[in-house]
């Protein structure tokens, strides 16, 4: 056989590579289709026998039952469809709460991991060994029912100059009401941050053509605060506070945060600060520390070198991390319906469900709102991942 | 001419060595370290002493009723008492060596893995591990082996959580491999069908996974059939842990050069010959500190089965904390019981994950 023929040389049908792969595919195709064919007639069938109607005309029923908290008005006079409004925000509010505190807690004890301080380190890997190697649930219950069950009764309740109040059914603190003229106050606060947003874009540029550094930060931290503040003093401090104050055997006035709340927040703090703690060290110690030493070499103050040189570097790892972490924070914060906090677990999948019997209408809708809400996060993450990313020379 | 004058040589240091110098050195190398260390002590001298002592010293050991936890400590009594519930949940008396063997099964095949000459190891204990999962179903079960007959709900305990994340695992071996080639793959329909199911089954909760499996895959099966609760508890978790193992064995793909898929092609390897031979074993051998991290999850989550009511170990727990002859408030000990149980189990895998990736650190990099 000559060269020239073997080139000429077409493979049968069935060991043409394409052909092959559009086999599979519609292998695949089928099966799928059999599979799901097969899902929803069983599941048609299925319900008929049990008599359940299928759709989603139950949103608009009336509820009739009550929700422990809610962020917005609801009574049990609502819809089913609210019942889900208020799940969501009320899953969004513990999420917001644990990935904030978890971040501090996690950078707090990921950095005193490289303290100089013996203790320190040592104590820094204790906290992170503890509590990334006890389940979740654990924890939870654990905040709930042995410690925040052990706190005083209402009547003699732990309190902070008579404002700021725990007892047993909950932590009660003083709540900013506006009046007229407020509305002024969030206009120069929302003035700030975008004040602060030119002012680093207009730095930056600055510092690319002329190497005049600017100081962004506490110039930024200036307008934050005092933008606010001198617009509060000009208004005439048009704010109240409203107290919270014992009336017969339960506080009345001021936010309420309740127990389930406390128990479910500070679990997920502690859990995920442990995970956030080794994410920070990972980013860190992927740093060499041959940089440590250029940025000496090119007499860098030490100061400067944390934050112009190992920071950034550190970033590109730590980002990513925290991403996948804050997702799993707020997947495990379903864990709410173990202890009856009413996130949108608890209070869709649970009463809902067990009111209705819509079984798969309802965990369709729960799955993708979370799925939804993981979505953004990796959106808004991977936004702030491109900030730090390695730039390569163009 | 200026004479040149050495400066007086500087004192020799109190101390580099012992005791004293590493105090000054770890410790108090300056004011705010040493502040920081003695807040740190007096935080640890104010609880660790009280903690033991609650643990051990004034803790009551011996006894089997509620009227033996007299003293102040902890009643390791009760743990005591309810230990065969909390291992083996209310499975029958007599029959729980049906159980023991089961766990000696998967702990027996995982060290015979690592003895054994490697041609036994791939085609003997391989299959055999694949097939132990059921193996142990039909053992616990009982009735299709002449045994007494042990229905799902009397199943129970650790050993519920241990078995359960084990064929969890090693069923969602295979499938995860087999998406994680899917979503490489250069069949479009095959890819976009593997990257929504690993994609779907890493972006939902766990719990509503559960509860998909208790409430909404009833539905799914043709009438008549009735599929046992755990079971399906079963195939949801294998959903999830090969979602999450699929993208390990992603990681994993990327990490081995593209040498050696071509030196596999150059010697005309089939793709299966190429995939199962060449690249599964290296794929593994980088993949498994991040196997055992995730096999550590779900060993975790095992614990959120209580949510959908079966009995596995923190759902025994409570009920024994209710049990009217133990109302004496032991939710402490029992709950720090089943936490030291975890703690221990997770924190020597991720011991031998460290020491695994000690191990496999074959690069030159020192």
């Amino acid at each position: 056989m000559s060269n020239q023929q073997l080139v000429n040389q077409t493979p049968s049908f069935f060991n043409n590579p394409k052909n092959r792969s559009l086999i599979y595919q519609f292998l695949l195709l089928a099966g799928l289709s059999y599979f799901f064919y097969g899902i929803v007639t069983n599941t048609i069938a299925n319900m008929e026998a049990l008599g359940i109607k299928s759709g989603y005309r139950f949103l608009s029923e009336n509820a009739g039952f009550d929700i422990l908290m809610s962020l917005i008005p609801y009574d049990a006079t609502y819809t089913y469809g609210r019942t889900f409004v208020v799940g969501l925000l009320n899953t969004v509010l513990v999420s917001v709460i644990g990935i904030f505190l978890s971040t501090i807690v996690g950078f707090i004890v990921g950095i005193a991991y490289f303290s100089k301080n013996w203790l320190l380190h040592k104590l820094s890997i204790t906290y992170v060994q503890t509590f990334r190697n006890i389940p979740l649930l654990l924890q939870v219950f654990f905040w709930y029912f042995a410690v925040l069950s052990a706190l005083p009764n209402t009547t003699d309740s732990m309190s902070i100059g008579q404002s700021v109040f725990l007892n047993v059914r909950g932590l009660y603190f003083p709540a900013l009401v506006g009046e007229s003229g407020s509305g002024v106050v969030y206009g120069a606060f929302t003035i700030a941050i975008i004040a602060i947003f030119v002012i680093k874009r207009w730095a930056k540029k600055r510092q690319d053509d002329t190497g005049q550094q600017f100081p962004v930060l506490l110039v930024g931290l200036g307008l934050l605060v005092g933008l606010p503040l001198l617009s509060t003093l000009v208004m005439g401090i048009p704010f109240t506070l409203d107290y919270p104050s014992l009336q017969g055997f339960n506080f009345a006035g001021g936010v309420t945060v309740i127990p389930e709340l406390m128990a479910l927040a500070l679990a997920l703090t502690v859990y995920g600060g442990a995970f956030i703690a080794e994410a920070v060290r990972a980013g860190i110690q992927s740093v060499p520390h041959g940089q440590t030493e250029a940025a000496r070499s090119i007499a860098l103050p030490e100061k400067r070198i944390m934050s112009l040189i190992i920071v950034p570097q550190a970033m590109r790892v730590i980002i990513p991390l925290l991403n996948s972490e804050y997702q799993s924070l707020i997947k495990n914060s379903t864990l709410a319906t173990a202890i009856g906090y009413p996130d949108l677990f608890t209070v869709f999948v649970g009463t809902t469900l067990n009111q209705t019997g819509q079984a798969i209408e309802i965990v369709f809708m729960t799955m993708a709102a979370y799925l939804a809400i993981n979505m953004l996060v990796s959106v808004v993450m991977n936004f702030v991942n491109d900030g730090v990313s390695l730039s390569e020379r163009k | 001419m200026k004479e040149f004058i050495a400066k007086p040589a500087k004192p020799a240091p109190a101390s580099i060595v012992g005791p004293v110098a590493w105090l000054r050195e770890n410790l108090f190398s300056s004011p705010l370290n040493a502040i920081t260390t003695l807040l740190f002590c007096a935080f640890i001298i104010s609880i660790v002493p009280g903690l033991f002592d609650w643990f051990i010293w004034s803790a009551d050991w011996a006894g089997t009723t509620q009227e033996a936890c007299t003293s102040e400590g902890a009643c390791w009594v009760f743990t005591s008492a309810w230990s065969q519930q909390l291992f083996y949940g209310s499975y029958t008396d007599g029959q729980i060596w049906r159980v023991n063997l089961c766990i000696i099964s998967l702990f027996a095949i995982i060290y015979a893995s690592t003895v054994v000459r490697a041609d036994i190891r791939n085609k003997v204990i391989i299959p055999v591990f694949l097939i132990l999962p059921f193996l142990w179903v039909i053992l616990l079960n009982g009735s299709l082996i002449g045994l007494t007959h042990v229905s799902t709900d009397y199943w129970g305990g650790f050993a519920l959580n241990i078995l359960m994340a084990a064929a969890s695992i090693i069923i969602a071996f295979p499938l995860s491999f087999l998406w994680a080639l899917g979503r490489r793959s250069e069949m479009p329909f095959a890819r976009s069908v593997c990257v929504l199911l690993i994609e779907f089954f890493r972006g939902v909760p766990v719990l509503a996974l559960f509860f998909m499996g208790s409430v909404m895959l009833p539905f799914f099966f043709p009438e008549g059939w009735t599929v046992d609760k755990l079971i399906r508890v079963w195939i949801v978790l294998i959903l999830f842990m090969s979602g999450y193992m699929a993208e390990v064995f992603r990681g994993g793909f990327q990490a081995i050069p593209q040498g050696q898929y071509e030196a596999a092609d150059s010697i005309g390897l089939s793709y299966w010959q190429k995939n199962l031979l060449i690249i599964l074993p290296q794929n593994i051998k980088v993949s498994m500190p991040n196997i055992l991290a995730t096999f550590i999850m779900l060993f975790k989550n095992t614990t959120f089965l209580l949510i959908i009511g079966i009995f596995e170990i923190l759902s025994t727990t409570q009920t024994a904390l209710t049990n009217s002859n133990w109302l004496g408030g032991h939710s402490t000990e029992g709950y720090v019981f089943v936490a030291l149980l975890f703690w221990i189990c997770c924190f020597s895998m991720s011991m031998i994950s460290n020491s695994i990736e000690r191990k496999l650190e074959t690069s030159h990099r020192n």
